[in-house]
């Protein structure tokens, strides 16, 4: 029987991809995250994961294990950030009054 | 063409099975809905928020019918299934029951109040001892003696239940057939006999009354006003409606400000009333017979005023939204001062107030004046001018009219307004010395009942509408005297006095429309076409309601004060919509208005003969200044605001313990994971069950 293979996959195949190509992508995907877009670093840190660390080292396996490291830091730091300022935001928000009602683009009806 | 109509057939049949099954719906058996549904709503202001307030999926609660005040500890401490829905008889609606229930609020979920079909014996009134205490003219820099009610306690019933904030929902039921369920109902699953528990499944209840405003009118205002938000929603409405107002020599309401030589006696009334719950008003004793009175007088002064006009102007003004700090009043007052009015502030000469005037002991009728205002000499000799004037006209009357014995300060009345832009002579007319006799001041049972208006039996509606009680010819009494005072304060001439007398037919025709039912012949007639679906087989609801809808008093008063003060004139419907006497009258508009109204049919036909009414009755806006000033926690005026709800209402049915809700989930859940279970190892064993014994084909790629 005809072993089934998934061809038709959303993401595309690290694996069929030459070195340089997947550096160059790391690489974008690492400058782009420092445009307010922690979730592309979250995406490096998933998908070249197994490329900086599990598999045998080449060349260019250094630059993409910084990239990776950094998206990682990057996205700690947001992580960290954005948990303070919302749970801050909402434990105040009713305390704040006027400031909190102008910060809020939905507000809950009936409480406070 | 055979397969197409086969698959039309076969979709039509689908389509008939679903329609024939949803009408059998299974809510319609789990679920009992309440036909009437009252609620207690709430109200906001410059400093707190007052009224009831239910989650927004609604309190469910497992009813019981409370017995007496001792089985509260039932409800608070010692029952085994909280929250718990009380059902009160309206003995023990009191303040003491309700404050116990608003401390253990985490124990209740709601509470549903069985209103009587008459009124209690002993009173009840669930507004404040000393109403309108912040916004009158009694305050700690007019006279500290007599603020706050510190000399005179006018509503010593009150319980001030209407000015609580509740966080669970209150309801109203009327005591029928679909109350005697739910009593029926608690007995069968959750009366406990003997010390027993009850046992599940027990019947619950569920009310819905989601408020959306909270915490005071500022917040809520602005809430109303964020333009960035993802959904802009308005969260509340300010309070308000129109006062009505007349005079007896035309003024020219385009012309606003002073007005030269014009001097004018303002004869006031208030229209409005509140209970604790919404939207139910009857304010008989506190609105209905001030208002009143002073229509009748008004129409008693027709016929002189016409002939020999006196001296002054008289300006009967009817405020509305005055059980909520005043907001017409001081809404006149405020356009007055600032040149809105038709007249201003100086031109005002002095003020009579009817206040409540339906319950008279001994037929006494008292006059109250301001003992602060009166301490400088010339506005005491009009005070006392209008005090004789007052007296005199009574003689021959079946009325007395006394000065308070003792000094005392006003009792809360619109005068008051006036009196905080300057010291204007003027007097209220009241039928308590002190305290009220009202019983049940801003209460529901402030009805028919109160003032006594009662009927024979088997008289038919319209029977009714004619038949002249006891009550209405002591307002009639009270009436004639008013406007003989109001004709010797407008210096009018002596010879006509005599003639002035109040008519018991209009008078006790106006207290059967007003208390009993307004769908009657009587105003079928006075109203144009378009407006007689405000009228109903019940009394009209004199809540002020909020600025955006107008209430029905204002509207029935406004065209009653049109036919009782103005008069025929003949000319076409198009000139009257479009106030001018002919196609080239461009000034007519400013003196008087012009009103289409339906008359009556004549008896040989169902063609209504509608005719023009030509009267100098004018409305003028009753919204509280603070709105227009934008000044939402001003101390000065009126900041009274409604929130705004989704939907009110509510349902029985029968609830199972928790334990039972849980094994069944956790069942439903169980049996989703064995499924998963099942299907992966079926499916990853495939090949070993399913094997045909075939062949295997060649592939060929």
């Amino acid at each position: 029987m005809a072993k089934y293979q998934d061809s038709h996959k959303f993401t595309m195949n690290l694996e069929r991809l030459p070195n340089e190509e997947k550096l160059s992508l790391c690489r974008k995907y690492y400058l782009g995250g420092f445009a307010f877009l922690p979730f592309l670093w979250l995406v490096n840190v998933v998908w070249f994961f197994r490329e900086a660390f599990v598999k045998p080292a080449y060349t260019e396996q250094l630059q993409i294990k910084t990239y990776v490291k950094r998206s990682a830091l990057g996205l700690l730091l947001w992580v960290a950030v954005l948990t303070t300022w919302i749970t801050i935001f909402q434990h105040f928000r009713a305390e704040w009054g006027e400031v909190g009602d102008y910060l809020s683009f939905t507000i809950p009806l009936g409480i406070p | 063409m055979d397969l197409l109509s086969n698959k039309w057939i076969i979709n039509l049949l689908v389509c008939l099975f679903f329609i024939g099954v949803s009408c059998n719906s299974v809510e319609k058996k789990i679920y009992v809905h309440l036909n009437y549904t009252v609620s207690c709503v709430r109200l906001l202001n410059a400093t707190h928020q007052i009224g009831c307030q239910s989650s927004l999926s609604g309190n469910v609660g497992v009813l019981h019918v409370l017995e007496s005040e001792e089985n509260l500890d039932w409800v608070l401490h010692s029952g085994p299934n909280p929250p718990y829905m009380v059902i009160l008889e309206s003995p023990l609606f009191t303040r003491s029951v309700m404050m116990k229930l608003k401390n253990g609020s985490s124990r209740v979920a709601g509470v549903a109040v069985v209103a009587p079909n008459t009124n209690p014996a002993e009173g009840f009134s669930p507004h404040t001892t000393c109403p309108n205490e912040n916004t009158g003219v009694y305050s700690e820099t007019y006279d500290p003696t007599m603020a706050n009610c510190n000399m005179t306690v006018w509503n010593p019933l009150g319980n001030g239940l209407s000015y609580e904030e509740f966080d669970f929902p209150i309801f109203s039921l009327k005591d029928d057939n679909d109350t005697q369920i739910i009593r029926q109902c608690y007995l069968d699953h959750n009366h406990a006999v003997n010390g027993s528990t009850p046992q599940y499944p027990l019947c619950a209840m569920q009310l819905y009354s989601h408020m959306s405003a909270v915490t005071d009118t500022a917040t809520c205002m602005r809430r109303n006003a964020i333009n960035f938000s993802l959904n802009p929603e308005m969260v509340c409405d300010p309070l308000g409606d129109q006062n009505v107002w007349a005079s007896t020599r035309p003024l020219n309401n385009t012309a606003k400000g002073h007005k030269m030589w014009e001097s004018v006696v303002i004869a006031a009334a208030r229209l409005d009333s509140r209970s604790f719950f919404f939207d139910i008003a009857p304010g008989a004793e506190s609105g209905v017979s001030g208002f009143v009175t002073l229509l009748a007088a008004a129409h008693a002064l027709r016929n002189a005023t016409q002939e020999a006009q006196p001296n002054r102007t008289i300006l009967y003004t009817f405020f509305q939204g005055e059980t909520f700090d005043y907001i017409g009043s001081s809404r006149m007052v405020y356009d007055m001062e600032n040149n809105q009015f038709a007249v201003d502030l100086d031109n005002v000469h002095s003020v009579l107030e009817i206040g409540q005037v339906g319950l008279r002991a001994d037929s006494k009728l008292w006059l109250h004046t301001d003992p602060v205002s009166r301490r400088n000499e010339s506005v005491n000799k009009e005070v006392e001018e209008l005090i004789g004037n007052l007296r005199s006209a009574a003689t021959g009357l079946n009325v007395t009219v006394d000065v308070p014995r003792f000094s005392q300060p006003l009792p809360p009345s619109s005068f008051q307004r006036f009196l905080r832009a300057r010291p204007i002579p003027g007097v209220v007319l009241e039928d308590h010395q002190s305290a009220y006799t009202n019983k049940f001041y801003g209460s529901m049972y402030d009805n028919a009942e109160n003032l006594n208006v009662s009927y024979p039996p088997n008289l038919t509606p319209e029977e009714q509408l004619e038949y002249i009680t006891d009550t209405a010819r002591a307002v009639t009494e009270v009436a004639t005297m008013v406007a003989r005072a109001l004709y010797r304060q407008a210096r009018g001439e002596e010879s006509q006095l005599s003639s002035i007398k109040a008519d018991p037919q209009i008078v006790t025709k106006m207290l059967y429309s007003f208390l009993v039912r307004s769908n009657n012949s009587w105003f079928q007639q006075l109203l144009p076409s378009d407006f007689t679906s405000y009228l109903a087989n019940r009394p009209p609801n004199f809540y002020v309601g909020v600025v955006q809808q107008s209430s029905e008093p204002t509207l029935l008063v406004q065209y009653l004060l049109a036919n009782l003060t103005g008069g025929t004139v003949n000319i076409t419907q198009d000139n009257c919509k479009n106030q001018r006497e002919d196609e080239t009258d461009k000034v007519s508009k400013h003196m008087y208005n012009y009103m289409w109204v339906q008359g009556a049919a004549p008896p040989n036909s169902t063609e209504r003969g509608g005719y023009c009414v030509r009267s100098t009755v004018r409305v003028s806006k009753a919204l509280s200044p603070a709105f227009d000033l934008q000044q939402y926690t001003s101390k000065n005026f009126s900041t009274w605001t409604e929130s705004r709800w989704k939907f009110i209402k509510g349902r029985i049915f029968l609830v199972a313990s928790h334990e039972l809700e849980m094994l069944t989930l956790g069942v439903g859940v169980g049996v989703l994971l064995s499924s998963l279970l099942l299907t992966y190892i079926i499916s990853s064993k495939a090949d070993i069950l399913f094997s045909s014994g075939r062949e295997p084909t060649n592939a060929t790629y």
